[in-house]
């Protein structure tokens, strides 16, 4: 199982998964509150310097990003289409620094970290009885689990059928990722289970 | 260890996957043997409660596995064919960590509780490893140790040998005679079981030889002859 968690020991890899994650949530915000596309501009130039410190390489880097960013650009086309260009750079770099930001606190802290602070914070649901926290960490670091596994599962999916001669299609390759994926998904249930991850004591 | 199965029987889609078994399991080391689709996996799985007996029951330790299925779930630990699986988190000393937060122990306890099982199988030094960057053996253990930190009182493992080159295989098949717990060991490798106090045999989903190792597996052989 690979991992989306990138070794290393700079600013944010020492930074408390906490304090991480409460600034990128007071970060996303502010970057909803703002409309000027240059100081979008400017946050998404200083999130891409950020991430750019981790020195994850070009490479990496753009197999991590590569999908946010056309989807990123998907959307600001659609902007630029039914509304305006400075509305459309203003989706761009909002959504750009976003990601960016979001990726650098993924590659600074384990999925250990991620389900302790997640089920932290749902801790006051859980008191009103609404949720299990525990449950709402798992699910998180289960999500985290799972993308570079479903990633890689595509690529060899792919593989194979480039292998049989055949020409990778979205089907044909949509419908075996997602019955692999469940079965999976499934097995690592299975395991939750029979390691007691969720029972009461 | 004491099971019980008490006329349990298995069903699958309205299909009987394992017919109706009585048998009391108390030696320390059962292996069961039997061809694929046999039942074994289903017999195993009734024992950790991830299959619920269609009817009869189950009892592990005093624990039904239906009524009571948490509590006799924390005797049994089970490992699983694919290790890759069982593996949760990427990183093994959080994923080990991970079966111990429904105890809600302090940190220092968990990490203490997670080195010692790490240094226990001899893979301390892959704490921050990658389940990716394990061979097949260390994979293997690593599933030991993600199990064994929850201290159950039997161990279940579904064919532990199985993908494993002669080097790794015998890496784990010595691990599994040094254990001090109770094991059940669900294989095809029958040098691996050849020593245990008791083996199944299960064929058609149907208990089909009973007995000690030489003799259950001189059955098997008859039967697939």
């Amino acid at each position: 199982m690979k991992t989306l968690y990138v070794d290393g020991s700079g600013f944010m890899h020492r930074l408390s998964a906490r304090v991480k994650l409460a600034l990128l949530a007071a970060a996303s915000l502010a970057l909803f509150l703002i409309q000027s596309p240059s100081v979008l501009g400017v946050g998404a130039i200083a999130t891409g310097l950020l991430y750019a410190s981790l020195r994850i390489g070009w490479r990496q880097s753009w197999l991590r990003l590569r999908v946010l960013f056309v989807t990123i650009a998907a959307v600001a086309l659609f902007t630029l289409v039914f509304n305006s260009p400075v509305e459309a750079v203003s989706v761009f770099f909002r959504l750009s620094a976003l990601a960016l930001l979001a990726s650098a606190v993924t590659a600074t802290t384990t999925t250990g970290d991620f389900i302790t602070e997640v089920t932290f914070a749902a801790t006051p649901l859980e008191k009103l009885g609404l949720v299990k926290a525990a449950d709402i960490g798992l699910s998180i670091g289960l999500v985290l689990r799972f993308i570079p596994e479903i990633l890689l599962r595509h690529q060899a999916i792919r593989d194979a059928h480039i292998a049989r001669g055949l020409r990778p299609k979205a089907l044909s390759i949509i419908v075996p990722l997602i019955i692999l994926t469940l079965k999976n998904a499934d097995e690592i249930a299975s395991a939750i289970d029979a390691r007691a991850i969720r029972a009461q004591k | 260890m004491d099971i019980h199965f008490d006329k349990a029987e298995a069903r699958f889609d309205g299909r009987v996957t394992l017919h109706p078994l009585t048998v009391r399991l108390t030696e320390r080391r059962i292996g069961v043997i039997g061809l694929n689709g046999s039942g074994k996996t289903t017999f195993a799985r009734m024992i950790n409660g991830l299959v619920s007996p269609a009817n009869g029951k189950v009892v592990v330790n005093g624990f039904d596995t239906k009524a009571d299925t948490d509590r006799a779930r924390s005797q049994v630990g089970f490992i699983f064919q694919n290790p890759q699986n069982q593996i949760i988190l990427p990183i093994l000393k959080e994923d080990i960590a991970l079966g111990l937060t429904p105890r809600k122990l302090s940190k220092a306890e968990i990490e203490a509780r997670t080195t010692a099982i790490l240094a226990r199988f001899g893979i301390g030094h892959l704490a921050d490893r990658r389940s990716h960057e394990l061979s097949g053996g260390e994979l293997q253990l690593a599933a030991f140790a993600s199990v064994l930190v929850t201290e159950p009182d039997i161990l279940i493992m579904d064919e532990p040998t199985n993908q494993l080159d002669l080097k790794n295989r015998n890496l784990v098949a010595r691990t599994i005679s040094e254990l001090p717990e109770n094991v059940i060991v669900l294989t095809h490798d029958l040098d691996l079981i050849a020593g245990f106090d008791r083996v199944l045999l299960f064929d058609n989903g149907r208990l089909a030889g009973d007995g000690t190792a030489s003799e259950t597996i001189a059955r098997y052989r008859e039967l697939v002859a």
